[in-house]
């Protein structure tokens, strides 16, 4: 008993000398996706460090939680989460993290899907029979650039309540972000109009936000339900609806199967492309803005 | 004429309605005051009810703002965000009348529709088939023991988590075996805003003492613990009663994780004594290393320091070291590597026979020998390990074997073992397995390996495994 009281008064001792060192800094932010790195670089700007847990070539739903994660966040002043279960391992992560700030309920967690409104939320009973089904609605908004005021009003909000004094700068910040998003929004909308209406097929269906806001239509995903690999007989089905319908598209991600991608569009007569699922999840896609306009050019050139 | 009879007649007419008008105006007039008293009486209700609301308002607006909530129109968020934080947690320390004070969850639970439970529920089903030979049935010497050629519920569990408040989580898990008995698998609480990088879980545990002890049967990589676990922490591994605190530094360039622990010592196979006054003491330390973008290693060491039921010390160390390497954009690693070893050092109390010369003739010089039985302590040594690798090419199919070697902490002898694996997933919740193992031990006195011709010294065993998971189920870590 006696070791054991010990070894935790000089774990305490340690402790408590390593705590005072702290002067002033940029408040340390983790993002658990890409697209939030992004976007609090844009709100936080000099404010802030940012750092992600997970890379842009990654499938987010099935991320494996690293003791190098929780290195990150035991440092962190504040956590930017997308929400909606995408990135529920967050929680086993922030867990083995030992820090107060970001647990849940803390002033260090931002959600940023709050406010956000929320497209294919199951109308009827699910289970996973349907697949990897997400009971909140589909959590995949972060890169539809009209949702990008309510999302970086979140980020202000949530660096606020834990640097009110900052407040303005980041409020400043997140006005001449979206007036640059806005001018290219603009220049989108218009590359996207003659396409208006195209229907596409995708792999998994992470691309709804953005193909609902230019105006595009998702007739069938390669998948046969959300996370479960697609079934022969599916495929002859797509196919045959593709051929019907005259896609010309499949709207791939980085991680999942390009080949198999291909040899449907093959069959249909149309062409597979990997798109900027994430901000980093191909070359070109280095920041918010550059993913999305990677995803307007491929969708405007390939359905001319 | 007829016009002065008309006349006449509308002047009769208008002298006889007189006093009825008059009286309807009297009439009108006390309507009128009831009315207005009535308005007046609506108006002062409507003002009051407008105060209150005005109260309320101001109430609200100072209460705490849940972080992570529903949807709520921007300029509302931004009014509401802009009052502090609710918790103050991270920014400062809770005051005992903040411990007493209901917090969210307690709030939340009248106001909660159907469906919203406040914590994670799941059920995972963990079916095996053991089959061997008849003499290793009979002599009890399998993997399974009692439950060799049979098909049966290895664990049947039904697990409940999630946050108590916004300051300790709680697991729940209740399991179900073979022999249809229900018992307390885990149930603790874990303190998760201590000050300094510290964390505190109190309960019931699987203690956190290498790689594979904290993992749950249905969770292993392969069928059966493996032998160096089950000879050294029993069947069901290490669980414990007591307090684990963790700390993780936040200074050094790399993670690392710094556990102690205080347990009662319950395990019978290990420890024994059973009374937190002389308490199994654990510790353990885990590093972790990124080795690129698609590869990584994690390694620990750890160790117990308890009494036996004899109150004799018992002192376990371990090793751990795990290896994966996860191509980039793959959703599943294609090679994991791992290994553990434990060494054991106890003291035992054994029966041993002295023989020493007893004087029977009365001569004063002992010269007959006699054979007596007493206690001898001493201290025995033993090592085991494990090595298991794993390759999985395609994302629904996964190839391993393990190495098994492992001698026994209270009691000469060796086995070593070799186990390939297959594993086939359907779906991320559902899996089938099928393994073989080759057990083989050296000439002992362990009884049941010498039954039946020995026999059962040299096993061949079948394992068929299916697992599934129902609900929720929370992420596995590295």
């Amino acid at each position: 008993m006696r070791r054991f009281i010990f070894i935790v008064t000089v774990m305490m001792a340690l402790a408590a000398l390593t705590a005072g060192a702290e002067g002033a800094r940029k408040l340390r932010v983790v993002a658990t996706i890409p697209d939030l790195k992004s976007l609090t670089e844009a709100v936080g700007g000099d404010l802030v460090d940012v750092d992600s847990l997970t890379r842009g070539t990654q499938n987010f739903h099935e991320a494996e939680v690293r003791p190098s994660m929780m290195l990150k966040l035991r440092r962190a002043d504040v956590l930017v989460e997308n929400g909606l279960d995408l990135d529920a391992w967050a929680d086993v992560a922030v867990n083995g993290a030992n820090n107060p700030n970001i647990v849940r309920g803390a002033a260090g967690r931002v959600d940023i899907s709050r406010g956000v409104p929320i497209l294919e939320v199951p109308t009827v009973r699910v289970d996973r029979s349907m697949g990897d089904v997400h009971p909140l609605g589909n959590p995949h908004f972060s890169l539809d650039p009209g949702l990008a005021p309510i999302i970086t009003q979140n980020i202000v909000d949530g660096l606020a309540r834990v640097e009110p004094e900052n407040r303005a700068a980041f409020a400043r910040n997140r006005e001449l972000f979206l007036a640059k998003l806005d001018q290219e929004m603009g220049r989108w909308q218009k590359m996207m109009e003659p396409v208006r209406g195209a229907k596409v097929v995708v792999y998994h269906p992470d691309f709804i936000y953005f193909l609902t806001r230019f105006g595009l239509v998702q007739v069938a995903t390669l998948e046969d339900r959300a996370g479960i690999p697609a079934s022969p007989g599916h495929l002859v089905n797509v196919i045959k609806m593709m051929k019907a319908e005259r896609v010309k598209m499949i709207l791939v991600e980085p991680w999942n199967d390009v080949k198999l991608a291909n040899r449907v569009a093959e069959e249909a007569g149309a062409r597979a492309f990997v798109m900027a699922t994430a901000v980093g999840a191909v070359k070109g896609a280095e920041n918010y803005i550059a993913a999305i306009d990677f995803n307007i050019k491929t969708l405007s050139e390939a359905l001319k | 004429m007829h016009a002065l009879v008309v006349v006449s007649v509308l002047l009769l007419v208008a002298l006889l309605a007189a006093p009825v008008a008059a009286q309807e105006a009297d009439a009108l007039r006390r309507e009128l005051d009831q009315m207005r008293r009535g308005f007046e009486t609506m108006k002062e209700q409507y003002q009051k009810s407008i105060e209150a609301l005005s109260d309320r308002l101001k109430r609200l607006e100072t209460t705490p703002v849940p972080t992570a909530v529903g949807p709520a129109p921007a300029s509302a968020i931004q009014a509401l965000q802009a009052a502090p934080p609710g918790t103050g947690l991270g920014s400062s320390p809770m005051s005992p009348s903040d411990l007493l004070r209901p917090r969210e969850p307690y709030s939340l639970y009248g106001q909660r529709g159907s469906g919203q439970l406040l914590f994670d529920m799941g059920v995972t089903g963990d079916f095996v088939g053991a089959f061997a030979p008849h003499n290793v049935q009979k002599s009890g010497a399998g993997t399974f023991g009692a439950d060799t050629n049979r098909f049966f519920p290895r664990e049947v569990e039904l697990s409940f988590f999630g946050q108590i408040d916004p300051f300790a989580r709680a697991e729940v898990r209740i399991e179900a075996g073979s022999d249809s008995s229900v018992s307390l698998a885990e149930a603790n609480l874990t303190l998760l805003t201590l000050p300094y990088g510290f964390q505190a879980k109190l309960g019931q545990m699987r203690n956190r003492f290498g790689l594979t002890n904290v993992i749950h049967e249905h969770d292993l990589s392969f069928v059966d613990r493996p032998n160096v676990l089950r000879n050294f922490f029993g069947d069901e591994g290490l669980v414990e009663k007591g307090v684990e605190v963790t700390w993780v530094p936040d200074f050094l360039p790399f993670y690392l994780e710094a556990l102690v622990g205080a347990f009662n010592g319950d395990n019978t196979t290990a420890f024994g004594y059973g009374r937190i006054t002389q308490p199994l003491v654990t510790g353990r330390l885990r590093t972790f290393f990124e080795l690129g973008d698609t590869s990584a290693i994690q390694l620990g060491i750890s160790g117990a320091n308890g009494q036996t039921a004899d109150r004799l010390t018992s002192t376990i160390l371990g090793y751990d070291v795990k290896y994966k390497y996860r191509p980039e954009g793959w959703l599943h690693p294609l090679l994991t590597l791992s290994s553990e070893g434990l060494y054991s050092r106890r003291r035992l109390e054994e029966v041993v026979e002295v023989e020493t010369l007893v004087d029977t003739d009365g001569d004063g010089i002992p010269d007959t020998p006699v054979t007596n039985l007493i206690g001898k302590k001493s201290t025995r040594d033993a090592f085991g390990w494990y090595l298991q690798g794993e390759v999985q090419p395609l994302r629904r199919w996964a190839f391993g074997a393990r190495y098994d070697a492992s001698q026994f902490p209270d009691r000469p002898g060796f086995e070593k073992a070799i186990e390939p694996y297959v594993s086939f997933f359907p779906s991320e919740f559902l899996r089938f397995r099928v393994a073989y193992k080759h057990t083989d031990r050296d000439r002992t006195q362990i009884e049941e390996f010498n039954l039946n011709g020995a026999t059962a010294r040299s096993v061949n065993e079948v394992f068929f495994q299916a697992t599934f998971i129902l609900g929720a189920h929370p992420a596995h870590p590295f």
